[in-house]
C-alpha cells in the first residue's frame, strides 16, 4: 500500500517537475544574459504579414539569438499593440495622425507597397478593367449599384458589362488598406465621398455590401461571390491570378487608367519621395505624372523609442537595419514575390536616423 | 444551544465561507461602477441619441485636434449611435428563440417522458453535451458549413416559397448574415431550454403518470394533462435562461453575422451586429482613437447588454423558482 502511494507521488512529482521546465518565459520579457533568446512580437498589417512571414525563417536562420513572432492582425492592431507595449513592432499601412502620435514613437518605413482594386466577373476576370477614384466612391456610397451602369462603362468603350448588382466588399477590422482606399477615395472624389480616411472609416450604408476580416478574408470574400468588388494589398496580388480574380486599372492624377507594374508604381514613388518629412509620416496616395500607380504607401514598424531592455532595443535595430538593407529583407528575391519596392537611399537614410533613436 | 464553541480552524474556515459569499456581490458592484464610469462620458456626449442614433463613427482621427462636444473631448465628426446593434441583438435573440423554445419542448418532451429505458439516457448525455461545446465551435461550422450552404442552396428555395413576405425575402449577397446567426444562436440555447424543461418534467411523481395510464388515458394524453401544467411555466423559465444566454454570445455571433455598420437590417438576408459582437469586433479600432471615446462607447454598450442581461436572469430564476415551488406544494398534498 505504502510503496504504491509513493511511487505515485514520485511519478506526479517528476512530472510536475518536466512541466515546469517546459514552461517557456512569458512573452513580454526578454532576457538574454545565459544565452535564452530575444523575443520580437509583430503583430498587425495583413498587407506586409506575407513579407514578414518570408522574412522571419530567413533572419532567424543567421541570427540565431533572436526568435521573431509574427502576425497578421490589422494595422489598427498593430498600432494599438505598439502603442500599449504588448508587441514590439505594430506593423501599419497607415502612419499614425498627430491625435495618435505621443513622444517615443516612431513611424518607421520598411518599404514601399500598393493595393489593388479586384473583382470577380465571370468572363471578365481576364481583363484589366479601368476604374477611377469618382467611380469606386460611387460604389461605395451606393450611387453606383450595378457593373453597366454608364459611368463604368463610359471608361470601358467596348466592353461588355454584365447588367448585375455590385457586390462591394469593405473591411471589418481596423485595416491600413481602407485606410489608403479611404485615403484614394478622399483625394479623387472629396464631394462625393466625404466619410473621411481613416482605418476605421465611417463606412456609409450600401445594401448588399459584405465584410471581411483581413486580406485574406478579401480574397476569400472576392471567390465566394461573384460580381463583388474589393480593395486587397498587392502582397495577395500572385494569389488572386492563380484563383483567376481580376484586378482593375485606376486612373492616376493626369488622367490615365493604370496598372499595379513596378515600373508605374516606382513612378509614383519617386514623384512622392521628396516629400517625405524626418518622422517619415507621409500619404504616397494620388502621385503626380503620367503612370503613376495612384495607391501606394510606405509600410510602416510602429516602435517605441525606449524599448524595455538594452538588448531587446539592440536586437531590434538589427533586424531592422536588415530589413531595408538591400542585402537584407530589402534584397528582390524577398521583394518581388509580394511586389513591393524597395525604400529609396534618401529614405533609408530617415529610416536608419529614426531607428538610431531606439534604445 | 446558542453558544456554539469554535476552534481557531473555524474561524478562519468562517471568514473564508464569508468571503466566498461576499465575492459575488463584490464582483457584480466591482464590474457595475467599472461600466458606469467607463461609460459616463458617453452619456453626456449623446445622451438619448445613443439609443436612438444609427451612425456608429470614430470620427476624423486625422484631424489635427480633438473636438469638445458637450463639454467632451472626440474626434470631429464622431457619433456612438448604437441603434444597429440594439436591433441586431433583439433580432437575433427574439428569432433564435422562436425557434429554440419549440425544439427545446420537444427534446425535453422526448428525453423527459416519452422515450423510455436505455435511450432515455443516451438522450440526456447527448443534450448536456450540446450544452458544453465552446461558442466558437459553432461559430467555425456556422461559417465554414451553414452560411455557404444557407447562401446558396436553403436561401434560393426559401425566396421562392416565401416570395410574397417583405422581410423574409430578399437577394443573398453576404453569406455571413442575420439567419446564419439565428440559427448558430438557436442551437447554442437549445439545451439550456430543454434542460430546464425536463428537469420540471422529470418531477412529476411516476405514481401520478401511472395512475393516468391506469384510467385509460394514452401517453401523449397522460401527457397533456398531468405533466403539461407544469412544464408551462419551465417552458417561460427555460426561454428566458436561454434569452440570456442568446443576449451575451460573442464570438460565434461575430463569426457568422456580417459585422454590419450604420445600416439597419432590411431582411433576413441582411448583415447584423449584436452588441457583444461588437465590443469584441470593434475593440482594436477603438484603442487607435486618441480621445479614448470609443472605448468609453463600448463600455456603454457593456452596460446596455449588463442591464438586460441581469434583468433577464433575475426573471428567469424567480419564474423557475415559481414553478419548482408550485410543483412540490402539489407533489407533497398528492
Amino acid at each position: 500500500m505504502k510503496s504504491g502511494v509513493l511511487a505515485t507521488m514520485a511519478t506526479m512529482a517528476v512530472m510536475g517537475a518536466t512541466l515546469l521546465a517546459g514552461c517557456g518565459t512569458p512573452a513580454a520579457t526578454n532576457t538574454s544574459a545565459h544565452g535564452s533568446k530575444i523575443n520580437i512580437l509583430e503583430t498587425g498589417s495583413t498587407l506586409l504579414f506575407p513579407l514578414f512571414s518570408k522574412w522571419v525563417p530567413s533572419y532567424e536562420s543567421s541570427h540565431h539569438n533572436v526568435s521573431i513572432t509574427p502576425a497578421g492582425t490589422g494595422s489598427g492592431t498593430g498600432i494599438a499593440q505598439a502603442l500599449a507595449g504588448s508587441v514590439q513592432i505594430g506593423a501599419s499601412d497607415a502612419y499614425m495622425s498627430s491625435s495618435q502620435m505621443k513622444p517615443g514613437i516612431l513611424n518607421i518605413p520598411l518599404a514601399i507597397s500598393a493595393q489593388v482594386v479586384a473583382y470577380n466577373l465571370p468572363g471578365l476576370n481576364g481583363r484589366h478593367l479601368n476604374l477611377s477614384g469618382r467611380i469606386l466612391a460611387g460604389i461605395y456610397t451606393g450611387h453606383i449599384t450595378s457593373w453597366d451602369d454608364p459611368e463604368i462603362a463610359a471608361a470601358n468603350p467596348g466592353v461588355v458589362l454584365p447588367h448585375h448588382a455590385i457586390i462591394p466588399i469593405r473591411r471589418s477590422d481596423a485595416s491600413g488598406d481602407s485606410f489608403l482606399f479611404t485615403s484614394y477615395l478622399t483625394d479623387t472624389a472629396p464631394t462625393l465621398w466625404n466619410a473621411g480616411f481613416s482605418t476605421s472609416p465611417n463606412w456609409p450604408a450600401v445594401s448588399g455590401e459584405v465584410s471581411e476580416d483581413g486580406n485574406g478574408g478579401m480574397v476569400d470574400g472576392l471567390k465566394a461571390n461573384p460580381y463583388s468588388l474589393a480593395y486587397v494589398g498587392i502582397s495577395y496580388l500572385n494569389s488572386m491570378e492563380s484563383d483567376n480574380l481580376g484586378y482593375a486599372a485606376l486612373q492616376d492624377k493626369s488622367g490615365q487608367y493604370v496598372l499595379p507594374l513596378a515600373s508605374n508604381i516606382t513612378r509614383a514613388a519617386s514623384a512622392m519621395v521628396s516629400h517625405t518629412p524626418a518622422d517619415e509620416r507621409v500619404s504616397l496616395i494620388d502621385a503626380p505624372g503620367s503612370d503613376a500607380y495612384p495607391i501606394i504607401n510606405y509600410e510602416y514598424a510602429i516602435v517605441q523609442s525606449h524599448q524595455t531592455s538594452g538588448s531587446t532595443a539592440a536586437a531590434l535595430k538589427t533586424f531592422m537595419r536588415w530589413a531595408i538593407s538591400s542585402s537584407g529583407g530589402s534584397a528582390p528575391a524577398f521583394l518581388k514575390t509580394v511586389h513591393f519596392l524597395p525604400l529609396p537611399a534618401s529614405v533609408v537614410r530617415l529610416s536608419l536616423n529614426q531607428i538610431h533613436a531606439i534604445h | 444551544m446558542r453558544f456554539i464553541r469554535q476552534r481557531r480552524a473555524d474561524r478562519v474556515v468562517g471568514a473564508l465561507l464569508g468571503m466566498g459569499a461576499l465575492a459575488p456581490l463584490v464582483v457584480v458592484v466591482g464590474l457595475l461602477s467599472y461600466l458606469v464610469e467607463s461609460s459616463w462620458p458617453v452619456w453626456r456626449m449623446m445622451g438619448w441619441h445613443f439609443f436612438t442614433g444609427q451612425l456608429w463613427n470614430l470620427g476624423n482621427l486625422y484631424a489635427a485636434r480633438p473636438a469638445i462636444v458637450h463639454g467632451v473631448p472626440v474626434m470631429p465628426g464622431a457619433s456612438f449611435g448604437a441603434l444597429v446593434f440594439i436591433l441586431g441583438t433583439a433580432l437575433t435573440s427574439f428569432m433564435a428563440l422562436a425557434l429554440a423554445v419549440p425544439l427545446g419542448f420537444f427534446v425535453a418532451a422526448a428525453s423527459g417522458y416519452f422515450v423510455h429505458g436505455r435511450w432515455r439516457v443516451v438522450m440526456a448525455g447527448l443534450v448536456e453535451m450540446m450544452a458544453g461545446i465552446p461558442s466558437v465551435i459553432f461559430g467555425l461550422w456556422g461559417l465554414m458549413v451553414v452560411a455557404p450552404a444557407w447562401a446558396h442552396h436553403v436561401g434560393p428555395l426559401l425566396n421562392r416559397v416565401l416570395h410574397h413576405l417583405p422581410f423574409f425575402t430578399g437577394p443573398v449577397q453576404s453569406e455571413t448574415n442575420l439567419t446564419v446567426a439565428v440559427v448558430v444562436i438557436t442551437l447554442m440555447i437549445v439545451p439550456i431550454i430543454a434542460a430546464t424543461i425536463r428537469a420540471v418534467m422529470e418531477r412529476v411523481p411516476r405514481e401520478l403518470v401511472e395512475s393516468g395510464l391506469a384510467l385509460g388515458w394514452t401517453e401523449a394524453e397522460t401527457f397533456w394533462r398531468l405533466v403539461w401544467p407544469y412544464a408551462r411555466s419551465a417552458v417561460i423559465g427555460g426561454a428566458i435562461l436561454g434569452l440570456g444566454r442568446a443576449l451575451g454570445e460573442t464570438m460565434a455571433v461575430l463569426m457568422v453575422s456580417g459585422d454590419a455598420l450604420n445600416v439597419l437590417p432590411r431582411n433576413i438576408y441582411s448583415s447584423i451586429s449584436t452588441m457583444a459582437a461588437t465590443i469584441a469586433g470593434q475593440l482594436d479600432a477603438a484603442l487607435t482613437d486618441p480621445t479614448k471615446m470609443a472605448i468609453h462607447a463600448l463600455g456603454a454598450l457593456g452596460l446596455v447588454l449588463f442591464a438586460a442581461t441581469f434583468v433577464v436572469n433575475i426573471l428567469a430564476r424567480v419564474i423557475v423558482n415559481r414553478s419548482t415551488a408550485q410543483l412540490r406544494a402539489v407533489t407533497k398534498n398528492g
